[in-house]
């Protein structure tokens, strides 16, 4: 496939907080992460379709709910180029995945915005987004044992949907980059070395396996980002996975918390961490493709599947994995796509949700599921001291699995699973 | 105050077991009436004495679903009872859809639940699992072998003993699932089990489930056959005057065909929430085609059309409450003697 | 004894799960049964090609869970 073996690799170099504080100057040091609170939220209020912002530090075991959560970001900046950090969305555009870039370990920022409340989305229960710090529902998210600068926005009343998304999104992106460029000049507590796949020697004779990851972008607050512009329309394409770990993906859909895709997960991507790991030894990484669901017609629907699976063969691959976005009629693009790998030798696994109901969705073919658990199964009922994001937010109730942000994110990211009761 | 067993025995029927009559009856506000009950009495005879009946009319039930389970689950609340057992509902879809719906509420609430109907019964879906559900055929008169079954399950679960899995004591599979954190990430299993599959070991978490209907045989003529046009795509007069749900319906509706020859941007809509409108409300035969099926009729295709269109919402809307639809809605047209139907769905 | 049901929908693999027995592909989840990128005539005439492919599977044995596409 060429000279790829000569592009750079991702440095990837992981700064790990273990205490995180308040103080007069945002600073990084030998795992205490200092966060001036005052100029975060300055920095974040900087967009004009925001009209304040709230600025609040959480850790693991706090009695807090987050409420209304709209997105997840672990804090990283390209500590050789920090401009083009995120590129296409906050930062210049510049091709992500290779060179240096750190992150903090410990540490998520998370963006928050009741926008029920502020009119720009229907009334509707599946906006409904939890991060709960302590409590039974605190290990169901993935976010609850990290330490969380949660940004709660107010946005400008008069201002359109789709600014205020871009404002917020931007902001939220713009405090990650500050709070990882602490770091740079530092030594890590760990370093990774991405390497382009392919560019390992030997290993012909392993299985090679690709992974098919699925995206939603069905307008404002529903949308995927790559390289800063939105997804929908796109045919199903190949990405170099250090793309995805070093920002190039962002997520800008905020329905159904548990079983979409926060940026935070495709930053810390198990499945390509995993497939990495795998390369050279079990397998040959062959590589990545990301495609739509959610497509409306079943001709659209087809198309892609057929497309997804034509790119995963010239990749080379003898298997995918298929990830699934959020929940309903992208489970027919899952199983479409399996359907169409399989039909051309491809053998599959996909990763799904399930819920009371069962699987939303089966093709025969799809004999080779992951489930990442029930997403309607109950969670007991939690009285937080301080809520964060919302007035009511079901206190004392129960909560769905689903109303949990990435509780069932069907990329694979948590240990969750469903069992034979 | 117990019967007298040591355990305290609630027991859910519909207003005909529980004697407040019959279809007329119907719309019965939840009732609590004290001891056993007609076939309550059947369950105090099998050892189970019943302390407390609580019964509801069926119709009453699926229209005021949310506030009849309040009052039904206070009074449960009130009784703390050992085990709760609803029915047997055999094949009453509404009787059964009560029972399983009950039942899902009280097993959240902690409270053992029996019931007893046909394994297709959509109170079955209702239940999600939390209910012994004994399978029964659809003949009332099985009751006399059926109560001493019920009762013995739920005395065993009363007094907290072991009940083994559904294969063994032949009541239905629960079909439950319960998350659990697995050693390793969902992305891990998937690269293990796909590396498996590739070296010819397939093996899967989670599999569907099914229930399935033979395909009925062919309409044998159909230029004399009375065909139906049902829909969940949300398509309603303008206006929506019966309040049709956008999401998460609790109903369907008939509404009169005769005389139209098209649904008319300016008399139909769709409100469904699951998808966007525009398209459909421009041209409502969009979602039923119904200008299409009385041009083919006009010239002998089909028999006639059937003279009312079935509609409901079928987005967020529990499998048990669409099962429960159906089967009253092909009830009726059972009883119209409609031959086929033509069915949309978003 | 069952009556013969087609369903028109533009997720046939749901369809297939749920245990449809007739299924006919739709267009589009927001229009199954029409075409608003057709002429209204055009429109008109295609509507009337899915019904009468409808009728043809309503007249039809079937192995279960059959899915039939609009033109064939």
């Amino acid at each position: 496939m060429g000279r790829h073996s000569a592009a750079p690799p991702l440095e990837l170099g992981t700064y790990e907080v273990v205490e995180a504080s308040f103080g007069p100057s945002t600073s990084w040091k030998a795992g205490n992460l200092v966060v001036d609170l005052e100029s975060l939220r300055g920095s974040a209020a900087k967009e004009p379709a925001v009209e304040a912002v709230e600025v609040h530090l959480v850790r693991p075991g706090d009695p807090v709910r987050v409420a209304n959560v709209l997105d997840a970001v672990v804090p990283h900046v390209k500590a050789d180029d920090p401009e083009a950090t995120f590129p296409g969305v906050l930062g210049r555009l510049a091709p992500a995945g290779r060179g240096r870039s750190n992150r903090l370990g410990g540490v998520t920022v998370l963006s928050v915005c009741d926008l029920r409340a502020a009119g720009l989305v229907e009334e509707d229960e599946v906006w409904e987004t939890f991060v709960d710090m302590a409590g039974p529902g605190a290990d169901r998210s993935g976010f609850g044992s990290t330490a969380n600068v949660v940004l709660t926005f107010t946005p400008r009343s008069d201002a359109p949907a789709a600014d205020v998304d871009l404002a917020v999104r931007k902001a939220t992106l713009r405090v990650a980059r500050e709070l990882a460029a602490t770091t740079i000049g530092a030594t890590p507590d760990r370093q990774e070395t991405f390497r382009p796949i392919g560019a390992r020697q030997g290993g012909e004779d392993l299985p090679a396996i690709a992974a098919i990851l699925q995206v939603g972008s069905e307008g404002p607050f529903l949308d995927t980002f790559l390289y800063g512009l939105r997804m929908e329309g796109l045919v199903p394409t190949a990405l170099d996975p250090r793309e995805v770990l070093d920002g190039a993906l962002t997520n800008g859909a905020f329905e159904w918390a548990g079983s979409r895709n926060p940026t935070a997960l495709y930053q810390r991507n198990a499945l390509i961490r995993e497939l990495y790991e795998a390369d050279g030894k079990r397998l040959r990484f062959a590589g990545l493709v990301v495609a739509l669901g959610y497509l409306n017609t079943a001709f659209e629907k087809q198309r892609s599947a057929m497309l997804s699976a034509r790119l995963a063969q010239l990749l080379g691959a003898d298997g995918v994995v298929c990830t699934t976005f959020e929940t309903g009629n992208s489970h027919t693009d899952t199983m479409l796509t399996v359907r169409a790998c399989e039909q051309l030798g491809i053998r599959t696994t996909a990763i799904l949700t399930e819920t009371n109901g069962g699987l939303t969705d089966h093709v025969p073919e799809a004999d080779c599921i992951v489930s990442v658990g029930n997403e309607d199964e109950l969670v007991a009922g939690w009285s937080p001291d301080h809520v964060i994001g919302a007035s009511a937010a079901r206190a004392g109730e129960p909560v769905p699995t689903w109303a949990y942000l990435g509780a069932t994110c069907q990329m694979g990211d948590l240990r969750w699973t469903a069992v034979p009761a | 105050m117990d019967g007298g067993s040591g355990m305290k025995v609630v027991h859910y029927l519909n207003q005909f077991f529980a004697g407040l009559g019959g279809e007329e009856a119907a719309g019965h506000e939840p009732v609590r009436i004290e001891g056993a009950v007609g076939p309550g009495r059947g369950l105090a005879a099998a050892g189970l004495p019943v302390d407390v009946t609580l019964a509801c009319g069926d119709d009453h039930f699926g229209e005021h679903e949310a506030e009849a389970l309040a009052r039904l689950l206070n009074w449960l609340e009130e009784e703390e009872p050992d085990v709760l057992v609803c029915g047997p509902a055999f094949g009453s879809g509404r009787h059964g859809y009560a029972c399983g719906s009950l039942a899902r509420e009280a097993g959240r609430r902690g409270v053992p639940v029996v019931s007893a109907m046909t394994p297709d019964n959509p109170g079955v879906l209702a239940a999600e699992g939390a209910a012994y559900i004994v399978p029964t055929g659809s003949n009332v008169t099985e009751m006399r072998t059926i109560l001493p079954v019920v009762a013995a399950l739920a005395g065993r679960l009363a007094r907290g003993e072991p009940v083994g899995p559904s294969e063994e004591e032949g009541y239905l599979p629960r079909g439950l699932r319960k998350n659990v954190l697995a050693d390793v990430t969902g992305a891990a299993r998937a690269v293990d089990l796909l590396l498996a599959k590739l070296a010819g070991d397939t093996r899967t978490e989670v599999a569907p489930s099914g229930d399935r209907v033979p395909p009925p045989s062919a309409v044998v003529d159909l230029s004399r056959a009375t065909v139906a046009l049902v829909s969940e795509a949300g398509c309603v007069p303008q206006g929506n005057p019966d309040r049709l749900p956008s999401r998460h319906s609790n109903m369907w509706l008939r509404y009169p065909l005769g005389g139209v020859s098209s649904l008319g941007a300016d008399a139909y809509e769709s409100v469904h929430g699951g998808f966007d409108t525009a398209a459909a409300n421009d041209d409502p035969n969009r979602l039923v085609p119904l200008d299409a099926v009385r041009e083919l009729e006009a010239e002998g295709r089909i028999g006639k059309l059937h003279d009312v269109f079935y509609t409901t919402t079928g987005v967020d809307t529990p499998v048990a409450a669409a099962a429960k639809f159906g089967q009253e809605i092909a009830a009726e047209l059972h009883e119209a003697n409609v031959q086929a139907v033509i069915l949309t769905g978003t | 004894m069952g009556i013969p049901t087609v369903f028109v929908t533009a997720l046939p693999t749901i369809a297939q799960m749920v245990g449809a027995n007739r299924i006919l592909r739709g267009v589009s989840i927001t229009h199954p049964t029409g075409d608003p990128s057709l002429a209204v005539g055009d429109e008109h005439a295609f509507r009337r090609r899915i019904v009468e492919r409808a009728l043809e599977m309503l007249a039809t044995d079937v192995e279960p869970t059959t899915v039939w596409e609009v033109s064939e």
